[in-house]
């Protein structure tokens, strides 16, 4: 990366690491299970798909748009990788299937707002309402579950005593965070966030970069169905609903800035982090499930302000 | 010298209006050309035109002594022409360093960016002008203007760019910076780029420039080296033989002033400006953008807040916290930008007249009665001669002069007693203008008090009482309208102090 | 000259009420039960609750600077549930219980506005965390501690309690007359009649020039988000009567559906334009397409569906008038 020393510790990022690390305190300290190797197994398992999603949401963000219908592509891709999986395709074809699945509707997103010039929100809402349709359609009113015992290692086999599902996330946060750090096209989306004017005068192809974050974003998503699939074993017709809010969130706690330009992969992932651990213990804390999105609204909205005072502090 | 870059016969017109006569102008490598005249004399129009943001109607380009077609500012970049903007071009979160490799990044064999390699070459280049690079992985929009500018001059270098245009440099920057930025530029020079430079400081241009070339009215009138010109004959030029006649007035100023503005300062925008205005007077204010002008009127409107100094308005002193308040005492801005600031331009042309004096129309539970409104729109339609099919016509579908009487009348529904008028006929066709000009001076006739801002010296001249000229936020000459010369008011708005009439 | 094809393309209204009247035509001939007395008047209940959301949605969306109200689905429930845990579980007053649960809608907009408007923050992250939040409290309030830690949804209303979500006058169902309608009409004056339809105009279509005109525009945001609020809790009573039960889930996913109403019925996503009939005509449109698909047996899972594609495909015909516009 290429950025100044001291200048870390005034990132979101570090904020971010900071609570998690106040919480996980807080939470080691009073209740018994949250350091127990099954609990943090578990709550990595459940980190994984919201992690590998948010890679993508954060670059669609980070290019000014966003894209509300990764929970319905999340779902069709469950839906495809577990009518495929009931018939006993080898892996490597379900897999290509799940993947596939979401970059088609990625693609699809993609091309309406790189060439239909229609604004994200839209395109992608729509979307979201037409990919539940088919999914419904596809799954019939019918659940699948009883997925075969060969694809839930990639759900809950384990390596090193991380889950396989994490180990995926984070060689794809590597990837993609040199992606995005050293790659010219990472670096355009930036530039087509940062200034998109600016960005056609230095000859970045606008519709490309643009076309290229919401395929990717289908893809990762269509990935995350398959984890899904083969973590939970069951696809139901409302799988996956509202998981867009649970990205986007993560990718806004992360520091990612929802006007564009702005935002990072590992900031992303620590907010992932931030809201799984808050889920994790409040479950231990036999504070149910019912005050987890009080804590996640606070926090998001306690982050954003922090912003808003900070950025005049610095600046005029 | 070898001429690096030559502009031949190029015309270009807007809309009926020529902005470019058939221009000839060369730029040799290692010399230092300004570029001078007055708002609207055709410099940027030509500048656009060289770094590929317009194409020209007629005449040629030479590049290198090859005929080029310059169609895109990227081109021109690639090409080796850069410029250097008043308000550059940057992408505020990335690195100053990216902000140069950006779209022809230096790679590794792998393809991935030299992140290492990009800022040694940047530093070399900054070390190479004498400049410090401390703040290269500082994200540019944390940089002042200053080095932000220094930023996009190395960017220059890096592609390696026989010609860089500098548009009104210093404008915004402190002494300091405007040392190092000619320091810089005679570096420049002496490695044999090519500067044009526009600005409207002649000291600036005897200090650094080697030819200066006058523009006046879309034409050349004059290429002098340096050395065989002085100031007095630049101005002369630069103001033609400018036989403003006067607009006819009938009305009397009165001699109770209206509006005084005492000692009013604001850090950064303006400092110690006092002045009055009567009722029946038209109190023009020239002076360059930046100049602080509009930071005055924008005080006085309640958008801004003054630091020190005092506004008295009929014999109180007042503070207006927002624009509500301001018209409420009557008091109207015709701001400078009328897209941005002055239209609603999807709605209709009678939304947008009645919006500022909605208030006076209203019936009983606040329902606005729409007799009144159309009777008032129309009356404003018929008094300003606007041209538009009915009241509900979109406003972006007008011409612009139609537009600008729409936001005129706007502002007269509110029956202000002062009234502000921030360049009211920029962007607007001859005919209207002058329909514009017999309008503001009807209504100082009617006894109104008018600030007229504009950065037009005929329009300057052509229509005020008094002239308050104004630069780098100081009142650097008043004149009554008699004595007033073109002359002087160029002198003083380019930072001579010519305060000839105190009041 | 211009053809039949661009005069349709160009006004969104005329637009909206041929698809209406076609889907209306092919209906009533094709679908057996659709055109019958019963069957017109019962199916505008159904476009009452996510109507009044499509309202808040299109004030909200008019009023620009990236307006947009994620958080009404959770502000119905949340106020559905405080009616029907005050009625039903603490046995108070019906009409006092109402009373407030709609004032603790416009509490819930007001705060949305108050962020918006005061702390300059984008609404897409305000009511994406208010969305979090109202719809925990909801669920928090719905738990009764008698029966364990868990929500739990009320059903046992007085008989009284229905009368606004099932009852009928003249066939017609009683919140179709008595509150749609008045909604609705309230709404044209304040748009298009009063003061601060004018304001709300300016705001969402040029902010600066709204202020330079001297328009407080973080009143008229203000006004907005709270009137959200106001209509999201008008939802969540009706829904409330008319299923006769308060649940704590009975709003998830109702903003998309609102939103997607809102833009279908030309509002502009930008702000600033848009206007009541429009949105009126989104609504029966979509009330029609439901109930008609639903009687000629075409499962109901396909509603979204056709929403969603109503909503691309009728955004994407803008798109190619808006890139005729010159501006």
């Amino acid at each position: 990366m290429n950025m100044s020393r001291g200048q870390f510790f005034r990132k979101r990022e570090f904020t971010v690491l900071g609570l998690i690390v106040v919480l996980a305190i807080i939470f080691s300290l009073t209740t018994e299970r949250f350091l127990s190797v099954s609990n943090l197994t578990n709550l990595l398992v459940q980190l994984a798909g919201t992690a590998i999603s948010a890679i993508g949401m954060t670059m669609v963000i980070i290019t000014g748009g966003i894209d509300v219908s990764v929970g319905s592509i999340l779902g069709m891709s469950s839906v495809v990788a577990g009518k495929l999986l009931m018939a006993n395709f080898p892996v490597v074809v379900i897999l290509g299937a799940a993947i596939a699945t979401g970059l088609l509707f990625g693609f699809f997103n993609g091309s309406l707002v790189a060439y239909g010039k229609i604004p994200p929100i839209i395109v992608t809402l729509g979307m979201l309402n037409i990919i539940r349709s088919l999914l419904f359609q596809l799954l019939g009113g019918r659940w699948i579950s009883g997925v075969p015992p060969a694809i839930r290692v990639i759900g809950l086999g384990k390596w090193l005593g991380i889950p396989i599902s994490m180990w995926i996330a984070l060689i794809l946060i590597l990837f993609f965070t040199y992606f995005l750090n050293s790659r010219p096209l990472g670096r355009a989306i930036y530039a087509v966030g940062n200034n998109i004017e600016a960005a056609r005068v230095s000859g970045v192809n606008l519709t490309r970069t643009i076309l290229f974050v919401y395929a990717l974003t289908g893809m990762l998503v269509g990935f995350a169905g398959l984890i899904y699939v083969a973590r939970t074993g069951i696809v139901q017709t409302n799988t996956g609903t509202g998981f867009e809010l649970e990205v986007i969130a993560a990718v806004v706690l992360g520091g990612t800035s929802i006007l564009g330009g702005k935002g990072t992969i590992v900031g992303s992932l620590l907010g992932a982090f931030l809201v799984g651990i808050i889920k994790n213990g409040m479950v231990l804390l036999n504070v149910p499930a019912l005050s987890e999105g009080l804590v996640i609204g606070a926090l998001i909205l306690i982050s954003v302000v922090i912003d808003v005072v900070r950025a005049r502090g610095e600046r005029i | 010298m070898e001429t690096v870059l030559e502009v031949r016969g190029v015309s270009k017109s807007f809309g009926g209006v020529q902005a470019l006569k058939g221009v000839n102008f060369a730029l040799r490598s290692g010399e230092v050309h300004a570029l001078v005249g007055e708002n609207g004399a055709g410099k940027s129009t030509l500048i656009k035109i060289i770094s590929g943001a317009l194409l020209p109607d007629r005449g040629e380009i030479f590049y290198l002594d090859q005929p080029v077609t310059i169609d895109s500012p990227r081109k021109a970049q690639e090409m080796g022409i850069s410029t250097v903007y008043q308000e550059p071009l940057v992408y505020n979160e990335l690195s100053a360093v990216e902000n140069i490799f950006l779209g022809r990044e230096i790679r590794k064999p792998w393809g991935s960016i030299d992140w290492k390699a990009q800022e040694e070459k940047t530093k070399a280049l900054f070390a190479s002008l004498g400049l410090p690079y401390h703040f290269l992985r500082e994200p540019m929009g944390e940089l002042s203007v200053g080095l932000q500018q220094l930023v996009l001059i190395a960017k220059a270098l890096a592609y390696e760019s026989k010609v860089i245009i500098f548009d009104e440099p210093t404008a915004i920057l402190t002494e300091h910076e405007t040392e190092r930025l000619f320091d810089i530029i005679t570096k420049l020079r002496m490695r044999g780029v090519g500067i044009i430079y526009i600005s409207h400081r002649l000291e600036e241009i005897f200090r650094i420039a080697d030819r200066v070339t006058v523009m006046r009215d879309g034409e050349v009138r004059g290429v002098f080296s340096i050395g065989e010109v002085n100031r007095d004959r630049i101005v002369e030029l630069m103001a033609g033989r400018l036989l403003v006649e006067a607009i006819e007035r009938k009305g009397k100023k009165s001699d109770a002033p209206l509006l005084v503005v005492e000692n009013l300062s604001k850090r950064g925008r303006f400092s110690d400006v006092s002045f009055q205005v009567f009722p029946g007077e038209i109190l023009g204010f020239f002076g360059l953008v930046g100049s602080g002008r509009t930071d005055i009127v924008q005080t006085i409107f309640g958008l801004m807040r003054q630091d020190s100094g005092n506004i008295i308005y009929q014999g109180k002193t007042v503070h207006f916290s927002s624009p509500e308040e301001a018209m409420q005492s009557d008091i109207a801005y015709l701001p400078e930008d009328r897209k941005v600031q002055g239209l609603f331009p999807i709605l209709g042309v009678g939304y947008n007249i009645s919006i500022t004096f909605l208030k006076e129309i209203l019936g009983s539970f606040g329902v606005v009665r729409e007799k009144k409104e159309r009777n008032r729109g129309e009356e404003y339609v018929r008094r300003l001669n606007i041209k538009t099919p009915n009241l509900k016509t979109k406003v972006y579908s007008l011409s612009g002069g139609n537009q600008q009487k729409v936001v005129i009348a706007k502002w007269l529904g509110t029956t202000p007693r002062v009234l502000i008028l921030d360049e009211p006929t920029r962007g607007v066709d001859v005919a209207s203008k002058s329909e514009i000009h017999n309008l503001i001076a009807h209504l100082a006739d009617e006894g109104l008090g008018i600030v007229m801002i504009s950065s037009e010296l005929p329009e300057i001249l052509k229509m005020s009482d008094r002239i308050v000229v104004m630069h780098e936020g100081k009142i650097t000459g008043v004149f009554d309208r008699a004595e007033a010369t073109a002359e002087d008011v160029i002198r003083a708005a380019t930072g001579e102090r010519l305060i000839s009439v105190e009041r | 000259m211009k053809s039949v094809f661009n005069q349709i393309v160009e006004n969104r209204m005329l637009f909206l009420l041929i698809l209406f009247l076609i889907l209306f035509v092919i209906f009533s001939v094709g679908v057996r039960g659709f055109f019958t007395f019963y069957n017109l008047t019962n199916m505008t209940q159904y476009g009452v609750e996510l109507g009044l959301l499509a309202l808040a949605e299109m004030l909200v969306i008019l009023s620009g600077g990236g307006g947009i109200d994620l958080s009404v689905g959770s502000m119905l429930t949340l106020v559905a549930m405080v009616i029907g845990v005050l009625i039903g579980r603490a046995g108070l007053n019906p009409s006092l219980s109402i009373i407030i649960g709609i004032l603790a809608g416009l509490g819930m907009g007001c705060v949305n506005g108050i962020l918006v408007s005061y702390l300059r923050i984008l609404p897409l992250i305000v009511t994406l965390a208010s969305l979090y939040i109202y719809k925990s409290l909801a669920l928090i309030v719905a738990v009764d501690p008698r029966f364990g830690p868990n929500p739990m949804p009320v059903s046992n209303f007085p008989e009284n309690f229905y009368f606004v979500g099932q009852f009928r006058v003249g066939g017609i169902p009683f919140q179709v007359l008595f509150i749609f309608l008045p909604v609705i009409l309230i709404l044209y004056f304040l748009l298009e009649k009063h003061a601060f339809g004018r304001y709300l105009y300016g705001v969402g279509s040029n902010e600066k020039a709204a202020l330079f005109s001297g328009i407080s525009v973080t009143r008229v945001r203000l006004v907005v988000y709270t009137l959200a609020g106001l209509l999201s809790a008008l939802s969540g009573w009706i829904i409330t009567s008319r299923i006769a039960s308060a649940r704590p889930d009975i709003g998830l996913g109702y903003e998309m559906q609102a939103i997607t109403i809102a833009v279908l019925g030309g509002v502009n996503i930008k702000g600033g334009e848009g206007t009541i009939g429009g949105v009126v005509l989104g609504v029966a449109i979509i009330t029609l397409l439901y109930n008609g698909m639903q009687l000629a047996g075409i499962h109901q899972i396909w509603q979204l569906g056709s929403l969603g594609l109503v909503l691309v495909g009728s955004v994407f015909l803008n798109q190619l008038l808006l890139a005729r516009r010159k501006f």
